[in-house]
């Protein structure tokens, strides 16, 4: 090319004798030149078609696996990829990285473009619009030979967080599950003998604990309308009977439901607290230790509800002078028994995936499936709760929750009658979208419980936007 | 069966076969290849990356498209959408009164910033470094490290508010003072438009100085008269540039408010708020109509504003 561009200068330079042939040369290299920068660019849009173009030589199938994690997490992702590499000969994965909603707008290129990745983990609801749009894999087919007791083996509100119209798109490799934190010795400095029972005893109780002088806030007692800076609604939902509250025609109806009604209620109790110097405190704790640090976790919160990553994870990590200053009960709840609400990082086959059959293979494998024992080892790790009391009963799983009784709260959950998922709509974004909104307007006094319940089913039911 | 009159046809197709080939090997249709030649590689790029997106974009915008499968024809549905969409009017006045106080704000803080440090004192290398530095930092970082300048209860900004007995709001936290806050945050970045104004401001030809003070003109006057005019065609550059960021603001709102958009709504942006529709509740097509009607938006400020130049912007070489 360069000699190319050398003729041509040379051939400006002698005008009348440059040559026909060089003349030709010339005129061949434009398109020559703009042809191959297009392939360039086009390379370099294509991605790593090699990665995930599948088999090779060797007779290994290689599969993707596109994940949104990063930190002690991304550890662990990286230990459990190579464990499967090492027992799985016939397959090789390979891990990246892709920061949250980064993670989905990569995603849905890829699938556009008919290069996705065998195997993305999800935890945005957006699985039921996926599956709507069939822009993921159904398990249907796979779910034979060895695989047909695996949807009874997974717990049953594992099971559920995957199905969209009952059928099963997705598994997850690790379920959350939540409880009260409470910090012991600022229950002890508020003169309270023993954790609350009841939702009612918990208001008192954490009534106790604030601490705000003036604008100033030192110190938040309980406070659920930022608990877990999203989704207040669907977090506290299970506690309230609040989950899955549709019309029968099908549609979000938070609005005549009792439970939500019952939740509304229970978050309106807390507004006459300054949300936002709570908001403020949250945010600056919670943009640090790459949001693993929190308000209770740094101390300044009497209690709040959060997952065993909390207690297994987060404090240790951020804050060890918590380490053994925190217990763990139930949430006081109205359903009357062990409640949570099924939440987990699920694992899906994108549609147009080179490998399916290998990628349900390993997606099985992360569940634990027939992997309970590796799987038991993990999940300690991560903070995470088994996607099955197959793995809880395994000998590794047994000794953690030994060496730390607070957990055992979390699993008992699990398996309870009482505890649900949120059903997989094809309009589930907008509906959490519009609860965080609902769950910051009772907090500013901007709507009422019952308006914000109206505006809920507002959004979610018209959110099939274009 | 050729007619009598065919050959002077061919001959004059010839004639002009001949022209054809003249002007393509003409000095100057070489040249052109040559240029071509050597901007092919942006050719391609603006080509694949900017004008298909934009195009594509453009047709989204009609559509129901989710990001997979096929999209929808809708016609004007998402534009009429929007037009009913109270949170994107929100959206738009949220932007609006970020612009409208931003810009002006940000504009006379960098021009007042690149006077003082035109000045000629002990150290303006360094104070010149020091105040160019926080433009450096990256915006994520930045935006953090404000979460706690401005924390409410233990922030450095209501601490010092406190000694002299004023109680402070709640900032970023607060509906009523979440825009005026990121606008103040807006100020850490005064580094870039700052260097553009100094290199402007030792353009300006230091005779035109000399006279003035001859004439007894204050200092003032000298600025009005002599600094913002023979600076004025910079102003412009930066007042369009600081205009269309502030237009698509969204990063740091993006990063410090939990969820995007809170308190309230008082900081969904225009951008947040696209943002949400197309990438967490894939609204594709309804994101697409958003994003072409802020393209319209800023062409429109944009011309407006370099139409209306001509009244107070000095060009030293235009005739007037």
């Amino acid at each position: 090319m360069i000699e190319k561009i050398y003729a041509l200068r040379r051939g400006r330079a002698h005008g009348p004798d440059r040559t026909a042939s060089q003349a030709r040369r010339a005129r061949a290299a434009v398109p020559a030149v703009i042809a191959a920068c297009a392939g360039l660019a086009l390379a370099a849009c294509s991605g790593p078609a090699a990665s995930s173009g599948g088999g090779s030589s060797s007779g290994v199938v290689n599969i993707t696996w596109q994940t949104m994690w990063s930190g002690n997490t991304l550890t662990l992702l990286s230990q459990m990829v190579s464990k499967f590499n090492a027992t799985h000969p016939g397959i090789h994965v390979t891990e990246s990285n892709i920061p949250s909603a980064t993670g989905d707008a990569k995603l849905l290129s890829e699938i556009a473009a008919g290069d996705p990745p065998d195997v993305f983990t999800e935890w945005n609801p957006v699985l039921g619009e996926y599956a709507a749009d069939g822009s993921i894999q159904s398990f249907k087919p796979y779910l034979t030979g060895s695989y047909a007791g695996l949807e009874k083996w997974l717990y049953p509100i594992a099971l559920q967080g995957g199905q969209y119209n009952g059928t099963l798109y997705a598994l997850p490799m690790s379920m959350n599950s939540w409880a009260l934190y409470y910090n012991k010795s600022m229950l002890k400095a508020a003169g309270i003998s023993s954790p609350p029972t009841t939702l009612a005893q918990l208001y008192t109780d954490q009534a106790k604990e604030w601490k705000i002088s003036g604008s100033k806030l030192d110190q938040i007692g309980f406070y659920p309308l930022y608990e877990s800076a999203g989704s207040p609604f669907e977090y506290f939902g299970s506690f309230f009977g609040a989950v899955n509250c549709f019309s029968s025609a099908g549609q979000y109806d938070l609005a005549s439901c009792a439970g939500a009604k019952s939740e509304a209620s229970f978050f309106a109790q807390y507004d006459k607290y300054p949300y936002s110097s709570v908001d403020g405190m949250e945010t600056a704790y919670g943009s640090v230790a790459g949001g693993d640090d929190d308000a209770f976790v740094a101390g300044k919160e009497g209690f709040t509800m959060d997952g065993p990553w909390e207690g297994a994870q987060n404090i240790p990590v951020t804050n060890s002078a918590m380490v053994g200053n925190f217990g763990v009960v139930p949430f006081p709840n109205s359903v009357g028994g062990p409640s949570t609400f099924g939440q987990g990082n699920y694992n899906i086959i994108p549609k147009g995936a080179a490998h399916p059959k290998q990628a349900f293979e390993f997606i099985a494998w992360l569940a634990g499936y027939q992997n309970e024992a590796f799987n038991s080892q993990i999940d300690p790790k991560g903070g995470w709760m088994p996607a099955s009391p197959t793995v809880v009963s395994q000998p590794a799983y047994k000794a953690w929750l030994k060496a730390n009784p607070w957990l055992d709260v979390f699993v008992e959950q699990m398996s309870s009658p009482l505890s649900v998922t949120p059903k997989l709509t094809k309009t589930e974004s907008e509906f959490l979208t519009a609860e965080a909104t609902a769950a910051e307007d009772i907090a500013e006094h901007t709507k009422t419980p019952q308006q914000a319940l109206v505006y809920i089913d507002q959004q979610a039911n018209s959110g099939a936007g274009g | 069966m050729q007619t009598a009159t065919s050959p002077p046809v061919r001959a004059g197709g010839a004639r002009r076969a001949t022209r054809v080939g003249r002007a393509i090997r003409s000095p100057r249709a070489r040249r052109l290849r040559l240029g071509l030649l050597f901007i092919s590689p942006w050719i391609v790029g603006y080509c694949v990356f900017y004008l298909y997106p934009f195009l594509a974009s453009l047709y989204y915008s009609f559509t129901r498209f989710t990001g997979i499968g096929n999209p929808v024809f809708t016609g004007l549905a998402n534009y009429s959408g929007l037009l009913h969409d109270s949170m994107f009017h929100t959206a738009v006045f949220n932007t609006v009164y970020y612009t409208v106080i931003e810009v002006p704000f940000s504009t006379v803080a960098a021009l007042g910033l690149a006077l003082l440090l035109n000045m000629k004192v002990r150290g303006q290398a360094v104070y010149r470094t020091l105040f160019y530095i926080p433009s450096i930092v990256p915006v994520v970082a930045s935006s953090l490290i404000f979460v706690w300048i401005f924390q409410p209860s233990f922030g450095i900004v209501n601490a010092l508010l406190s000694d002299v007995h004023i109680t402070g709001p709640a900032w970023f936290f607060s509906i009523t003072w979440s825009k005026p806050t990121f606008i103040l945050l807006g100020l850490w970045g005064l580094g870039q438009p700052m260097v553009i104004y100094l290199a402007a401001l030792q353009g300006v030809p230091k005779e035109m100085y000399e006279v003035a003070a001859l004439e007894g003109a204050s200092a003032w006057s000298r600025l009005r008269r002599i600094t913002i005019p023979m600076i004025s065609p910079v102003i412009l550059f930066n007042v369009i540039l600081s205009l269309v960021l502030s237009i698509q603001y969204f990063t740091q709102a993006q990063v410090i408010e939990s969820p995007p958009g809170s308190p309230g709504t008082s900081t969904m942006f225009y951008v947040t708020y696209y943002y949400q529709q197309a990438f967490q509740d894939l609204h594709l097509g309804y994101a697409s109509a958003m994003a072409f009607l802020m393209f319209v938006g800023v062409l429109i400020v944009t011309v407006v504003l370099l139409r209306t130049s001509s009244r107070w912007v000095y060009y030293e070489n235009e005739n007037r």
